[in-house]
């Protein structure tokens, strides 16, 4: 008696105290980001959203009594370092995974994931397949083109110039525009540009005929500044659309001396927290945005909202998720309930695209801030 | 707009500053030996500052030259803290030291200046020049002008002024210089200003034009080095091998496309490269 009362004490303090442990043990996040290299900014402004979400959800004492760890490594922005990356992540326990590379690295990371853990990235490049364990928090490319098509279709302008670059996410963006614009009866130039060139009036000569009526440079990061400058340089006065990722302050601070006429660009419209029709979508980005200019002493844009999709998205996940640890679980959970983050996130068992056309809208750089586009006189 | 008179333009504008580029690492090679792979840190430093010091509300006069004076300091300090305590070192070690030190700059920048790409207002403004349906802004055509003034005056400086001769005796052979009263390390401390300085002229009159972020050095360090192999290490031939890089660039762009640029560019160094081995003496003999 005394001896089987010996072992059920033990038994009872053995899982006591591993209870008591797993209780302390903080949910990892992963995130996969770009601190150095070209797509720094691309990197920089997603990891500080994520990281400001940890900081206030741990400091408003975690989720379910536990604290979240967001483990970051740094790809940049190279395909080799970005299977690493997930490589280590995975072993030091993420239970769910954040990629805020760009199109390559992603890719490149993707077969890792074929039995999870989950992997979410804000890319509009990457279209996951719906049988696999990655979701998208974006609209996907295409989208992105379809909206800037309707835009100059509802403007009358048929004929656009289009600078990409030669990387991974050029190609996507050169396959979008040959699927969009002739469908909907845009003619278009198209010129390459190398990602780390600081020139590009030859590719502009090239494109930027008399009958063109807009520009469109579909190109991430810094770099673009480089189409911006030369553009100006060339004194060119169409309307110049810049790609969803350089709706940014920091885009903007680089090319300030160099504005063009008319600045316009692919964007959530999140970005212009006025044109979300959802209240509580609204109050969400505009909470954020005070939260994490009080905190970073930074200006929200794009970039972090992006970022804000991927915390956002994991935030659900650790809170309505009964084992986070599960990644059938936790697709499951996914392709079965909206997440609300700076807008809605629908996926489904047929997509793992988060967001659509309709979430897009075309935005106008004005008076210091961006608003809706007006149409293209 | 006629887009081979723009790739006659852009590529003279971009040769301008490849020529800035290498005249700086052939001056500091001829008089150290050794190919100094931090020196496109130095147009990193320059572009950086003036872009602070002009974002600050600094006004031209000032933040032009304080840029210069931060690329002439930078090389100095690489010079006299990095280079000169190790002289006996190999050159192949050396050459490691300089790579170390671009890549610690390039930390340093990250950390200071932050990782997003800044620039500053053209000092020259006014409409474009159109020629022959190119389009040249007034700073562009100031880059060219100034920069291809200071490459061929650091050269005339070179070739016809006794400093000149001193430094080029430094770099014959230094002990014999030493013997004959020339100061070796106020030589070379010279040549690295210079080189800095050349280094920071280049991100005075480039980046108001295109942008600059921490990580621009070593690009810039890549495209010089180029030119200045392309000219055989040569003063007056790495002007002409700047242009013709530039040129090249620009002219592989327009007709053949971006992502044929760097193939053909590499291609075109590697047989300048096999074409300048053939003066490599072996065992007394020249090699064909």
């Amino acid at each position: 008696m005394k001896i089987t009362k010996f072992f059920a004490l033990a038994a009872f303090a053995a899982f006591s105290s591993s209870s008591v442990a797993q209780a302390a043990d903080p949910f990892v996040v992963g995130i996969i980001a770009p601190t150095t290299g070209p797509l720094t900014t691309v990197g920089v402004r997603q990891l500080s959203a994520v990281q400001w979400w940890e900081k206030t959800t741990n400091a408003a004492g975690g989720i379910a009594g536990r604290q979240i760890q967001v483990v970051h490594c740094n790809d940049e922005g190279s395909p080799e370092k970005s299977v690493a990356c997930v490589r280590d992540l995975i072993a030091k326990g993420s239970v769910i995974l954040l990629n805020a590379s760009v199109t390559g690295p992603i890719r490149a990371a993707m077969p890792l994931v074929q039995n999870g853990p989950v992997m979410v990235t804000p890319s509009p490049n990457v279209v996951p397949s719906a049988n696999s364990y990655v979701f998208q928090t974006s609209p996907s490319d295409v989208d992105l083109t379809m909206a800037i098509a309707i835009y100059l279709k509802a403007s009358k302008v048929d004929h656009l110039a289009m600078l990409a670059a030669t990387d991974a996410s050029g190609e996507v963006g050169v396959a979008s525009a040959a699927t969009v614009f002739p469908a909907q009866g845009i003619k278009y130039e198209l010129a390459r540009i190398d990602l780390r060139a600081n020139d590009a009036s030859i590719q502009l000569a090239n494109t930027v005929k008399p009958e063109v009526k807009a520009v469109y440079s579909n190109y991430s990061g810094g770099g673009a500044a480089a189409v911006v400058k030369s553009y100006s340089n060339l004194g060119l006065t169409q309307p110049l659309i810049v790609s969803y990722a350089n709706v940014s302050d920091a885009f903007i601070n680089v090319i300030k001396n160099d504005m063009p006429k008319r600045l316009l660009g692919s964007g959530l419209k999140a970005v212009a927290p006025q044109m979300l029709d959802d209240a509580s979508r609204r109050k969400h980005v505009e909470d954020f945005m005070a939260s994490y200019k009080e905190m970073t002493k930074d200006n929200v844009d794009m970039l972090t909202l992006l970022g804000l999709t991927l915390a956002d998205t994991a935030d659900a996940v650790l809170k309505n998720v009964k084992n986070p640890s599960d990644p059938a679980a936790v697709r499951t959970y996914l392709e079965t309930t909206p997440i609300p983050s700076v807008q809605m996130l629908h996926w489904s068992k047929d997509r793992h695209v988060g967001m659509t056309a309709d979430d897009i809208s075309i935005l106008e750089y004005k008076s210091g801030k961006w608003v809706k586009a007006d149409p293209v006189q | 707009m006629n887009p081979l008179t723009q790739s006659l333009i852009s590529g003279t504008m971009s040769g301008a500053v490849y020529a800035l580029l290498a005249i700086g690492i052939v001056l500091a090679f001829h008089t150290s030996r050794v190919v100094n792979l931090a020196h496109g840190e130095s147009f990193a430093i320059g572009g950086l500052v003036a872009a602070v010091l002009a974002d600050a509300g600094m006004p031209v006069y000032v933040y032009a030259p304080a840029a210069i004076c931060a690329s002439i300091l930078f090389l100095l300090t690489v010079e006299r803290f990095l280079l000169r305590p190790r002289r006996t070192w190999p050159v192949g070690s050396l050459i490691l030291v300089t790579l170390a030190a671009a890549f610690l700059t390039r930390g340093v920048l990250q950390l200071t200046m932050g990782v997003d790409p800044l620039s500053f207002p053209r000092m020259f403004v006014g409409a474009p020049f159109r020629i022959a349906g190119g389009v040249l802004p007034p700073q562009g055509l100031v880059l060219i002008v100034v920069g291809l003034a200071a490459a061929v005056a650091v050269t005339l400086f070179l070739l016809f002024t006794p400093l000149g001769h001193k430094l080029r005796a430094v770099a014959e052979n230094p002990d014999t210089a030493e013997l004959l009263g020339v100061n070796v390390d106020r030589a070379r401390s010279l040549a690295f200003g210079i080189a800095g300085g050349l280094g920071g002229l280049s991100a005075v009159l480039l980046v108001p034009l295109v942008s600059v972020d921490y990580q621009a050095g070593l690009g810039m360090t890549l495209r010089g080095f180029i030119a200045a192999a392309l000219g055989g290490m040569a003063p007056s031939m790495a002007i002409l091998a700047g242009l013709a890089l530039g040129l090249s660039e620009a002219l592989v762009t327009n007709y053949a496309g971006a992502l044929a640029q760097d193939p053909i560019v590499f291609l075109a160094l590697i047989g300048v490269a096999v074409w300048q081995s053939r003066k490599i003496v072996f065992g007394g003999t020249g090699r064909a």
